[in-house]
Formats: C-alpha cells, structure tokens, sequence
C-alpha cells in the first residue's frame, strides 16, 4: 500500500511537472504547478519530514504559487506572447542550458546511485545500530526548533535577513516616486 | 479491513454534518438576518419556514449545470470541488472529544492552516475559469484579503501555540481542563488543574490571550469572505463575486465551502482558545460539575455549542455592521491588527518564559 502511494505520488509529481512546461495555455499551467507541488509535499511526507511537506504547500501554493498567477495576470498581453515564442525554437539558447543543467543532474543521481547502492553509508548504519533514527510516530517538530536555534543558526538568521531584504526592496519599488 | 471502512466512514460522517450543518445555518442566517431587521424571514415554506433551505437544496441540485462559452471548462469545473475538498481536508484534525478525532498529528494544527490556504488557489481558479471580468475582480479581492488576513491569523495562532507549546491540536484541547497532563495556573498564579472549567481555558491561562483570540476572530471572518468583510462578493458592484458564473450542484459546493469554512474556523477557534470539548463548569468543592460533565458525549456536546454560538456571533456581525471599503480593509489588516498580533506574540514569550516557567 505505501509503495503503491509513493508511486502514485511520484507519477503524479513527475507527470504534472512534464505537463506544466508542455502546455500551451500558461493559466490551466500554473494551477497545474499546484498538482505537481502537492505531489512533491506527498514524497516528503515518505521521507518522515510531515513538516517540510506542510511548509511545502503553505509557502508553495499559499503564497508563492498565488503570487506566480497574480504576476501573469497583471502582465500584458504581449509580454506573455514574447514568452511563448521562445519555446517554439527547440536550439535556441536557454534550452541548451537547460540542457545541460538537467545532464549535470541526471549524472549526480546516477553518481549517487552507483556509490551507495551496494552498502547504506556507514553513519546510518552506525545510527541504526545504536536506536538513534526517527519513527513516523515521533514528533520531531521540537527536534526541528531546537536545531533550528542551535546548531544551524546562522543560516537560519542569514535566510530571514534575506527575506527582509527582499521584503525592504518590494516595499522601495511599489513606493510612489517623491514630487519635487 | 475494519481500518480501510473507518477511513471512509469519519469522512462520510464529516461530510454528512457539514452539510446537516449548512441547511441548518442557511436557515438561522435568515431567520438572524429577520430579526436584526425587524422582519420575519422565510415564513412560507413548512412551519416557521423551516424547510427553506430543504426546498432550496433541492432546487439546486436538479439544475442544469451551465458552463459558459468562452469560460476554461476545466478549470471553471474544477475550482469549486477544489474549494470544497480544502477546507473539507481541514476537519481530518479537528478533535471533538477527549481523544476523538479523525487523525491525532503532531503537526495538526499547522497543517490546517497549510490545506486551508489551497482555498483561495480554488477561488482564483474559480473567478480565472468564468472567464468573467466581475469574477475574477472579485476572486482578486477575495485573494488580496485572505492572503493578508492569513497574516494576523497565523500571528495569533503563533501567540496561542508559544502558550501551548505543541501544535497537536488533541493536546491542545487537553490541556485547558481537568484531563490536562501538567498543572494549569489560572493568570499563571492559581493552580485550576483540578478544579478545570472555564478558569482553565487557554484565554484565562494566559489573559491576553483574549485579545489574540479577538484578532483571530475578525481576522477568520475576514478569510471567510464573510460580512463586514465581504467586498469579494459585493453584490452591489461585482453581481456575485468569483462565483457569478456558477450555477446548480456547482454552486452549492461553494456555498457549503463557504459555510464549512465558517464552522471551521469557529471549532479552531473554540479548540484553540476556548477550551475545546472542554466544559465550562468549574468542579467546586464536592460539586464536581466538570468531572460530571467531561467525557465523550458531553465533550461533542460542548464543542458543538461552543462553535455554534462562535457562528452565531458571526452571523450577527454580519447583519450589523456595515461592509468595509478595500483600503480600510488593508488598513485595519496591516496597521492595527498585524501589529497587534506581533505584541501578543512578545507577551506570550515573556510569559512562557517568566510566568508558566
């Protein structure tokens, strides 16, 4: 039964995200991104991390998602047509790039595979020995906060001084200009 | 076997109750709305015009479902059951009693919060879909305001959870009366934990938390499209909002959405700050009123009326007050509340901190 929904998960994430850059029509794309959010939330919730999945369709699809179809419906005509056009030419500059970036990907994967297919690395197994592994039971929302605030604080205090960053420039660019 | 029948069981029976619960506040809305106006609401059909909304159901469900020429049939046929399905998700981690609730998760609470703002995905796709420039104006208002009034509703529940310190929302409940696992101080000073009742809710644990629950309060109406905060379905300037185009069974979904809503955010509400199954009846002395009054049926019994007095204060808002204009709506959301809510979340770390110790 798990198998089967990590499956269904899967296909569903992988299946939406291929239709999502397929489809002509940029609208029925964008709500579609939202299956392909909600797939990726599912796989997370496979890896234990129930928070990371909630946070996932919270700030994806509450925020970021809402956001990406305010953006298109505020932009013009043209613009969306320019955006259009660029698809249409299959060597054009940006496909090669993607190109080789989706390569880059595809050969880490397969690297990772190959390395750890044969034994689990040595600190799972060593984790495993000594009882230190997490259950789907266990609540590790504490166990989040404590690290967040502990051991990775700095990162964590250098992403929220970003975001104010970004926060302080939207709030600059939609001021109105001074009159002089 | 019996596990997979329970798992299409409780969704059934949810189901079942919000849509029980819809007729009947269709109902009390409009006998609310005659008494605030001095008039007397449906009256003709059946006694008191208690089948009204019986006969209205009925008229929607055998309508033809129109959808309009030029509309995105897929989105337009989409958007309400995704409207629905998002806050239906939401009851899976409501509890209603002691240990009765669809799905006990730690993350219970954020993850409501998570499944309820895929709604206004749905309302986009909604007023997208119709192809109808009052639509999608209305589904842009109702977007604009509930992505702000998410805001202040996740402040007050961060400033109710630093109270609680878990996001299980059975624990939650559990520990604002006398089945609570750790000692509960009224004000912080007076230990209730065996004398439970309304001295042990979450709003007199830590007071101000009453103001949080204010601010969640009007900041929930507000997620609810709800009046004084309706101007996403301003019939006077936008016909129907997102919803203009929508007819027949279409439409009831997102009239019972709508309603659901209302009901959920009132038991959240109620679970979060007033106690939950929780009896108000304090035990005093050898009256034990909360301990006669604690237990499976009394704590849906409480829950229920606790939430349906919560509706009925919303329904009586809105038959009150005015609608507010799209500044002073976004106004009242980023100058006062917002602000507001971040001085109770400082009150509730100091008071964490120095107080419950």
């Amino acid at each position: 039964m798990e198998k089967f929904l990590f499956y269904a998960f899967a296909l569903l994430a992988i299946g939406s995200a291929l239709l999502v850059v397929n489809l002509k029509n940029t609208a029925r794309a964008l709500f579609l991104f939202f299956i392909t959010l909600f797939g990726m939330a599912g796989l997370f919730l496979f890896a234990l991390a129930d928070f990371v999945a909630i946070t996932q369709i919270m700030v994806y699809v509450g925020g970021v998602l809402i956001l990406m179809i305010f953006a298109f419906m505020l932009s013009n005509k043209a613009l969306l047509s320019d955006m259009q056009n660029i698809s249409t030419h299959f060597l054009s500059i940006p496909n090669w790039q993607s190109l080789l970036l989706s390569l880059g990907f595809l050969t880490v994967m397969i690297y990772g595979v190959i390395t750890w297919q044969d034994q689990m690395p040595n600190w799972i197994l060593e984790n495993i020995k000594t009882g230190d592994i997490i259950q789907a039971t266990d609540n590790n929302i504490n166990q989040l906060g404590v690290k967040f605030m502990t051991q990775y604080v700095l990162p964590f205090e250098v992403i929220s001084i970003f975001l104010l960053m970004a926060l302080i420039g939207a709030a600059h660019l939609s001021r109105k200009e001074e009159q002089r | 076997m019996e596990e997979l029948l329970i798992h299409i069981i409780v969704p059934i029976a949810i189901f079942g109750f919000v849509a029980l619960f819809t007729l009947f506040a269709v109902y009390a809305e409009r006998k609310i709305a005659g008494f605030v106006q001095d008039r007397l609401g449906p009256m003709e059909t059946g006694k008191y015009g208690m089948l009204q909304t019986i006969a209205d159901i009925l008229k929607l469900l055998q309508k033809e479902l129109i959808t309009p020429k030029v509309a995105d049939r897929i989105l337009f046929a989409t958007a309400p059951v995704l409207i629905f399905v998002a806050v239906f998700i939401g009851f899976s981690v409501v509890p209603w009693a002691p240990d009765f609730l669809p799905a006990n998760t730690h993350t219970g609470l954020f993850f409501l919060m998570a499944v309820v703002s895929i709604d206004a995905l749905g309302i986009l796709m909604a007023g997208w879909g119709s192809n109808n420039k009052y639509s999608l104006l209305g589904s842009i208002r109702a977007i604009a305001q509930m992505v702000s009034y998410e805001i202040p509703v996740g402040l007050s529940l961060i400033a109710a959870v630093m109270i609680t310190q878990t996001l299980n929302l059975n624990d939650i409940a559990f520990n604002q009366g006398i089945l609570a696992n750790e000692n509960i101080y009224f004000l912080g000073l007076w230990d209730v934990s065996e004398i439970g009742g309304i001295l042990a809710w979450n709003i007199f644990q830590a007071p101000h938390l009453i103001v949080v629950y204010i601010i969640f309060f009007i900041a929930t109406l507000a997620e609810c499209n709800r009046a004084p905060f309706d101007i996403p379905e301003a019939e006077s300037e936008l016909i129907g909002g997102f919803h203009t185009e929508y007819g027949g069974i279409r439409f009831a979904f997102i009239f019972l959405a709508e309603y659901a809503m209302m009901f959920l955010v009132s038991i959240l509400g109620v679970t979060i700050f007033l106690g939950g199954w929780n009896t108000p009846l304090p035990n005093i002395g050898v009256i034990k009123m909360a301990d006669w009054t604690t237990g499976l049926f009394w704590g849906i019994f409480w829950t229920l009326s606790k939430s349906l007095i919560v509706v009925g204060v919303q329904m009586w808002i809105r038959w009150t007050l005015p609608r507010f204009r799209a500044d002073q709506l976004m106004s009242l959301c980023w100058k006062i509340m917002i602000p507001l809510a971040f001085v109770c979340m400082a009150i509730s770390a100091l008071w964490r901190i120095l107080v419950m110790v």
